[in-house]
């Protein structure tokens, strides 16, 4: 399993600087540069700022320059917030996208587990059509109209929480929008999982447990959870790339400061280091959550050898 | 905005006497019968995160805002727009380019040392340089001796037109007459800097704990898109008349998420409500809604080179037949007014124009437009493209415009969605035939708004050129009579916008909510408030 785990991190290099190239050429053909505004800058200004960020130098030489100050572990100086290097930027962004999406997937897992389970084992039950319902609410409202409704109710309404922003993770200022995360989340886990749970109870090896007259409590736990969490595994992944790097909307009803808006911002500021820094942290971020999904493969299936 | 061709200074040199000398009653001053609340504090949307806290490289609203309240250049503006005196207790015009600023000996920087003219040499060496790349530097610059060239690369930047004659006596030296010269200072791209803190930290000096600066406010936390807090600056020299002790500025981009937190009592100030709610807030919270016209424009720009609108007929008929009331008052609904001209109410330097169909029935103009269109040869169903870029706000107002042209011309518009720095490319580029446009005033003078207009300048996204114009606006930038030369910016407005090289629409207003507690928030043309200018009223 190790020398697995080494190879895949080996082959992420050719995949990163494969990601790289391409964005950096995507992001260079995009019309718009990152100094154009609504006053124009006079062409002496912008020589003068495009020699700052180097972007007066032929293309392939920006290119080189970008790719040597990374090995170094400099992702740039950020085009649009002069006073902040990209590692700044995303040095603050990243711990709150992680407190934010890394929570909301935790407490997602368990709750939509736990959701799934109950659904499969009261199937067509009234609970069964409950949970199915908050399933399909998640999964069908989008979170621009499920975001404005807690804020509604719980920061306006009741006044419980704050209606948005952040503050050096302070809790009251989390609970709102890891509430809608979860919410979103727990759509895809709990079907997933009441699907595959049903599936699983009614294979050959279930019933055998049940006709040697193990208690269902220890059939479910000890027996059919562990097939059964195998295609949640295959969701988690992406649904936590999802959580941590993209929760835009999250973050943009409750005004977080996270990496869902640094790429936004970046993007539509043509900030080319900046979006090029996310994209790599992304990168990274996806090939270690796909590797521990696969890794996770393993631990649930005997059958999986790497 | 740029003067492209070098202006010379007139020949007979009239020591002025105008403007500046002092005696102005102080800002920010509570008036009686007001009780203060104990806690001064306010929380304030600024609409996004500050590209920067520098004030040379602050280029956009929210880091102009909180600039100004933690710099203060030679002069200052108060909440309704009036100069007021800053670190300079008074100022001259000595010669039509000379102006000799003299400063107070009890400013000084929240170190404790004093402000001397020295330190506006070194800030305003520092914006002009190139290495600096200030985005302001072709702006402001070139109403300095030599600044257009220093940011050019051709002179160093010691050449400068801005001297210490002594500790507290700072000339300038400008390459034309400048009279709005103290409107011009009040930015704080022009503000003094502290040199020994920017050499010691480098590009850090911005961050808490590091900056010094000579504001009311002195920086105390930054949180990168989450919020900037400033507290009182307990060595600035106006202390006593600043009453607030805390502001916190919000970099919420999302109008939605800005009434929320405003709602929720999160916010004490939203910067711009979410469109098409103007009736809704108004009549929910009468007491707090705010809403006065500042200097800025909506406008359309039409592309004077397109093969179709290269006619003035053609760009007059479009213009005619859009009914801006019903823009102002159905469409965008938030109490702006209607606009003919490239001028918009309230600037100083020049008067408003107008064309004289404004005042006609629209079935008239409508006539008129047809006849217009039919002698430059435009059948209906003839096509416009129109490109703005991706906004409510703008497509209610696209949709409008195509309609108002097809009902009343039968010519089909295409409209084009563009994504912001797109529409900004093909406008700088005259890719387009016609755009959505807008402009906001930079300082309270007729130029800031003449330069949309004028042959060859950066922000004319137009290409007009009107030679006898631009001869007029030399002329009037040269004189030292400032009546001459508000009637002679007048006459070329007018001569200008008879040429119909754009669509004025509508001056744009600053529809908000502020809590009616939050004291000191005046009407202001420049839509600025400074913090030293609030207060918190008891509630």
């Amino acid at each position: 399993m190790w020398s697995y785990t080494f190879r895949r991190v080996l082959a992420t290099i050719p995949t990163l600087l494969a990601v790289i190239t391409v964005c950096y050429l995507l992001l260079h053909l995009t019309p718009g540069g990152p100094f154009d505004g609504e006053r124009k800058v006079s062409a002496a200004v912008l020589a003068n700022l495009q020699a700052k960020y180097h972007l007066d130098l032929p293309l392939w030489q920006q290119y080189l320059y970008y790719i040597k100050s990374l090995l170094q572990g400099d992702l740039g100086a950020s085009f649009r917030y002069a006073d902040w290097s990209v590692n700044d930027l995303v040095g603050k962004a990243l711990p709150v996208s992680a407190a934010i999406g890394g929570g909301a997937i935790v407490i997602s897992l368990f709750i939509g587990v736990a959701l799934g389970i109950v659904a499969a084992l009261r199937q067509n039950s009234l609970i069964d059509y409950f949970v199915m319902l908050l399933g399909n609410i998640g999964g069908a409202f989008p979170s621009f109209v499920l975001g404005p409704v807690l804020v509604m109710v719980f920061a306006i309404g009741l006044e419980w929480l704050p209606a948005g922003g952040w503050d050096d993770f302070s809790l009251r200022y989390m609970v709102l929008p890891i509430a809608l995360l979860v919410f979103i989340n727990i759509s895809t886990i709990g079907r997933v999982m009441r699907g595959s749970m049903i599936e699983v109870l009614g294979s050959n090896f279930i019933r055998t447990a049940r006709a040697k007259g193990l208690p269902m409590r220890t059939i479910v736990l000890r027996h059919a959870l562990k097939p059964a969490l195998m295609p949640v595994v295959s969701v988690i992944g992406p649904l936590a790339i999802s959580s941590i790097t993209a929760a835009v909307v999250t973050e943009t009803v409750f005004g977080l400061p996270g990496l869902g808006k640094l790429i936004v911002n970046g993007a539509a500021n043509r900030d080319y280091t900046l979006v090029l820094g996310l994209v790599v942290l992304v990168t990274v971020i996806t090939v270690v959550l796909n590797l521990l999904v696969d890794l996770a493969y393993a631990l649930l299936d005997p059958k999986i050898r790497y | 905005m740029s003067h492209n061709k070098s202006l010379r200074v007139a020949a007979a040199a009239v020591a002025l006497a105008m403007a500046g000398t002092t005696g102005f009653a102080m800002a920010a001053q509570v008036p009686a019968g007001v009780k203060l609340a104990a806690k001064q504090e306010l929380t304030r949307n600024t609409g996004s995160e500050p590209e920067s806290l520098d004030p040379v490289l602050a280029e956009s609203v929210p880091a102009n805002t909180i600039t100004a309240d933690l710099f203060e250049g030679l002069t200052a503006t108060d909440s309704f727009g009036k100069v007021m005196p800053g670190v300079a207790e008074s100022w001259k015009q000595t010669s039509p380019t000379t102006w000799v600023f003299k400063l107070r000996k009890n400013a000084k920087w929240s170190d404790g040392s004093a402000v001397t003219a020295s330190d506006f040499v070194y800030g305003w060496q520092r914006f002009v340089e190139p290495k600096t790349a200030s985005p302001y530097a072709s702006t402001y610059g070139i109403f300095i001796q030599n600044g257009k060239e220093i940011t050019e690369g051709k002179k160093p930047a010691s050449s400068l037109g801005v001297k210490a004659v002594d500790k507290y006596t700072l000339e300038v030296q400008t390459p034309y007459p400048v009279p709005f010269m103290p409107s011009l200072v009040a930015n704080t791209q022009l503000a003094p800097l502290p040199k020994a803190t920017i050499d010691k930290f480098g590009k850090d000096w911005t961050k808490p704990g590091k900056m010094v600066s000579n504001g009311a406010f002195a920086l105390k936390d930054w949180q990168v898109n989450s919020k900037v807090v400033v507290e009182k600056n307990p060595q600035y020299w106006d202390l006593k008349n600043v009453q607030l002790a805390k502001i916190t500025y919000l970099p919420i981009e999302d109008h939605n998420a800005d009434v929320k937190l405003y709602e929720s009592g999160e916010n004490d100030w939203v910067l711009e409500l979410p469109s098409g709610t103007y009736d809704k807030y108004k009549a929910q919270y009468p007491k707090e809604i705010r809403n006065a016209p500042f200097l800025g424009l909506r406008y359309y720009s039409l592309n004077n080179k397109d093969p179709l609108l290269k006619d003035v007929r053609v760009r007059k008929a479009l213009s005619m037949v859009i009914d801006r009331d019903i823009l102002a008052k159905k469409v965008t609904a938030d109490g702006q007014a209607p606009a003919y001209s490239a001028i918009v109410a309230g600037t100083a330097g020049a008067d408003v124009t107008s064309y004289d169909w404004a005042k006609w029935p629209m079935a008239k103009r409508v006539e008129e437009a047809k006849k217009l269109l039919a002698q430059a040869g435009v059948q209906p169903g003839t096509k416009l493209k129109f490109a703005y870029n991706t906004s409510d706000y703008h497509k209610k107002m696209a949709i409008f415009a195509a309609s108002e042209w097809k009902s009343k011309l039968g010519l089909n518009t295409e409209l084009e969605s563009l994504e912001f720095k797109v529409l900004l490319k093909k406008r700088h580029d005259a890719d387009y035939q016609i755009a959505r446009n807008g402009w906001v005033a930079d300082y309270n003078d007729a130029t800031t708004f003449l330069a949309l207009v004028q042959c060859d300048n950066d922000q004319n996204d137009n290409k007009n050129c009107n030679a006898k114009a631009e001869a007029l606006i030399k002329q009037g930038s040269d004189t030292t009579d400032q009546a001459k030369r508000k009637q002679l910016f007048t006459q070329a407005v007018k001569m200008i916008m008879d040429d119909y090289p754009m669509i004025p629409l509508l001056q744009y207003t600053a529809p908000r909510l502020v809590k009616s507690y939050v004291g000191g928030y005046g009407k202001n043309p420049m839509d600025r408030y400074r913090g030293k200018d609030l207060y918190i009223i008891q509630h």
